[in-house]
């Protein structure tokens, strides 16, 4: 499903004392089948404009395009309940998105509320479950009792479990210790390959960004700054550094090497692996 | 140095489960010391957390803060001690605005308003986040709401500190600032227990402590910590960036040192390859 911002604005509390303007004139396009991330500072509109994928906030003015479906500031919540579906929202703060008695019932929400038989909608909550790694002893837990990145796994399973054709990620391994992170990445980059989903993730992970996207949407002060390919945003490190944006580590490291001399990179690389390989080559060629 | 946290053989045990989750916990800190705390998910951080801050109590064994056993009639003189940043921000705000839900802390301590006023503004300009003292904390976005939950934490000036994962949600410029901020308490003579996953903020502590399934693992230096290389996974970090560089490097079949290295070890080390071809 391909997305289309045009001139897009969102003010919070809009006429009264506290009103806050976090979207200024968005255009942008995620194409269909793209794994986009969006970065930017704190505070920069990230949450607020994937909050609009799927009409939780509808634009002050402007207008999305999802697909066929069109959203402006007028549009009734009647005419977004097939978009609900189509695409899972995983918040920033999980808790946010818990609510049910017991974690298996909460996974089976999604698809229950969706239409499918109970039986149905438990065989794929525990489906679910198992495949972000919670242990089966948890599943008849209240998820209010449980560790953080336990949470964070559960709110994951209840999205998985909707079975969207876009996903939205909010900052979705926060809280996840690092092998966990890296467990549930590859378990979205397996279903974008299989299913061929749209992954919309926001994130402070460089690494993620350089690892797994093909798209990136850069956010200031809740503007468009730039968009392109990971090796174009990553391309320029002084440019980041004003725009007080981080760097993948490899990248990063590769820099740090470059002005030590000796070594050159005609790519800058933006993995370990891609790291590796060059400098693997540069020793090579000379030895 | 002086005890500052004393567990003795502590056990805990949540009603709803059938096991244990902590068991034979020892573990002493000292006052001024800077301890990460970490561990894989589950593995009974934040439950720690909440016993020392006396929100829990445990199922046997002692804990003691400041030389005083943490108990009924102790818990709310030991609890002005200890500020504590939550894992979910929103847990802890009760304020209407920015700079009410930072002032709270303090009245508790019965601090006078002309100093209160200046603490608040102090601990909020040093998050970046007075700008914002106006705004209700609930309406923040992800990020802002750790600065200002730190913030609460910074103008209550507790002598024991707890961060859990209280830089999870920061971009990575802010988290740099946090673990400056982090690193200046320290030298300033708080006691500070962080709870993380990022290596970075666990490097830059005195010692690292390692729970796992409920024990402690190990606790040492992050040099002694970080020796684990790959294995460091298994509790719940990052491997170093040096080390993921060095297995790609091996699987391109190329000799790589064996110990350690830092990532300035190994920049030195390929200068050096590099001019020897
Ligand atoms: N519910 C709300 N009401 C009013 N203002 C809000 C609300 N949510 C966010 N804001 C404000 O809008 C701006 C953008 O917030 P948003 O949550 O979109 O940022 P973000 O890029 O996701 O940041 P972070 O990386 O910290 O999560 C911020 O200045 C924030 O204070
Ligand atoms: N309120 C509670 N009631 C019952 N069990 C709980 C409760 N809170 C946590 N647990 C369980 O205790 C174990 C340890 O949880 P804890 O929150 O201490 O882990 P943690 O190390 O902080 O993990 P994380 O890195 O995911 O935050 C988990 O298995 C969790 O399910
Ligand atoms: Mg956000
Ligand atoms: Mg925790």
């Amino acid at each position: 499903m391909s997305i289309h911002f045009k001139n897009v604005n969102y003010i919070y509390q809009q006429a009264t004392p506290f009103e806050q303007q976090a979207l200024f004139d968005i255009s942008l396009t995620i194409p269909s089948g793209s794994y986009t991330a969006i970065i930017g500072h704190t505070g920069s509109g990230k949450s607020t404009l994937l909050q609009h994928l799927n009409g939780l906030l509808k634009p002050t003015s402007g207008q999305i395009t999802i697909e066929k479906q069109i959203i402006t500031p007028t549009t009734k919540n009647k005419a977004l309940s097939s978009l609900r579906k189509q695409v899972g929202i995983v918040f920033q703060f999980p808790e946010a998105q818990l609510f049910e008695e017991t974690v298996l019932k909460d996974i089976a929400f999604g698809p229950k509320n969706f239409g499918s038989s109970e039986q149905e909608a438990t065989q794929l909550a525990r489906q679910m479950a198992h495949l972000v790694n919670l242990p089966e002893e948890l599943l008849e837990k209240s998820p209010f009792e449980l560790s953080g990145g336990q949470m964070r796994r559960v709110a994951i399973a209840g999205i998985l479990a909707m079975e969207p054709q876009v996903l939205v990620l909010d900052e979705p391994t926060a809280g996840l210790d690092p092998r966990g992170r890296a467990e549930i990445m590859e378990i979205f980059q397996a279903l974008r390959i299989k299913q061929h989903l749209t992954i919309i993730l926001v994130t402070h992970q460089m690494d993620d960004v350089a690892r797994y996207a093909n798209h990136v949407i850069v956010l200031e002060k809740g503007r468009l700054l730039a968009s392109g390919t990971p090796t174009e945003i990553f391309s320029d490190p002084d440019w980041l550094r004003t725009h007080h944006l981080a760097l993948p580590q490899a990248t990063r490291f590769a820099s740090a090497l470059q002005k030590k001399s000796g070594f050159e990179f005609s790519k800058m690389p933006l993995t370990e692996e891609e790291l590796a390989n060059q400098l693997v080559q540069q020793l090579g060629k000379r030895g | 140095m002086e005890k500052i946290i004393e567990i003795a053989d502590l056990t805990f045990h949540y009603p709803q489960q059938d096991s244990e989750l902590l068991r034979q916990v020892n573990l002493t800190i000292h006052k001024g010391e800077w301890v990460a705390l970490i561990g894989h998910n589950g593995s009974g951080k934040s439950t720690l957390a909440r016993l020392i801050d006396g929100l829990l109590v445990p199922t046997t064994g002692t804990l003691k803060i400041g030389g005083t056993i943490l108990s009924d009639a102790s818990v709310w003189q030991i609890r002005k001690k200890i500020g504590m940043v939550f894992q979910n921000p929103d847990n802890q705000f009760v304020g209407a605005n920015v700079e009410e839900d930072v002032a709270f802390g303090l009245e508790n301590l019965a601090i006078p308003r002309a100093q209160m006023q200046v603490r608040v503004k102090e601990a909020l300009q040093r998050v970046n986040m007075w700008e914002f003292r106006e705004h209700e904390p609930a309406r923040l976005s992800g990020g802002q709401k750790q600065r200002v939950a730190l913030a609460g934490v910074i103008a209550m000036r507790p002598e024991i500190i707890i961060l859990d994962e209280a830089t999870s949600m920061l971009d990575p410029e802010g988290r740099k600032d946090v673990i400056k901020i982090i690193q200046e308490l320290s030298q300033a003579g708080f006691t500070i227990i962080s709870i993380t996953h990022d290596i970075n903020e666990a490097s830059l502590a005195q010692r690292v402590v390692v729970l796992n399934d409920g024990q402690i693992l190990q606790a040492a230096t992050p040099q002694t910590v970080f020796a684990r290389g790959e294995k460091l996974l298994a509790v719940g970090l990052d491997v170093p960036f040096s080390e993921k560089l060095k297995v790609a490097l091996s699987r391109q079949g190329l000799h790589v040192p064996a110990g350690y290295l830092t990532e300035e070890g190994m920049i030195d080390w390929l200068c050096q390859s590099i001019s020897k071809t």
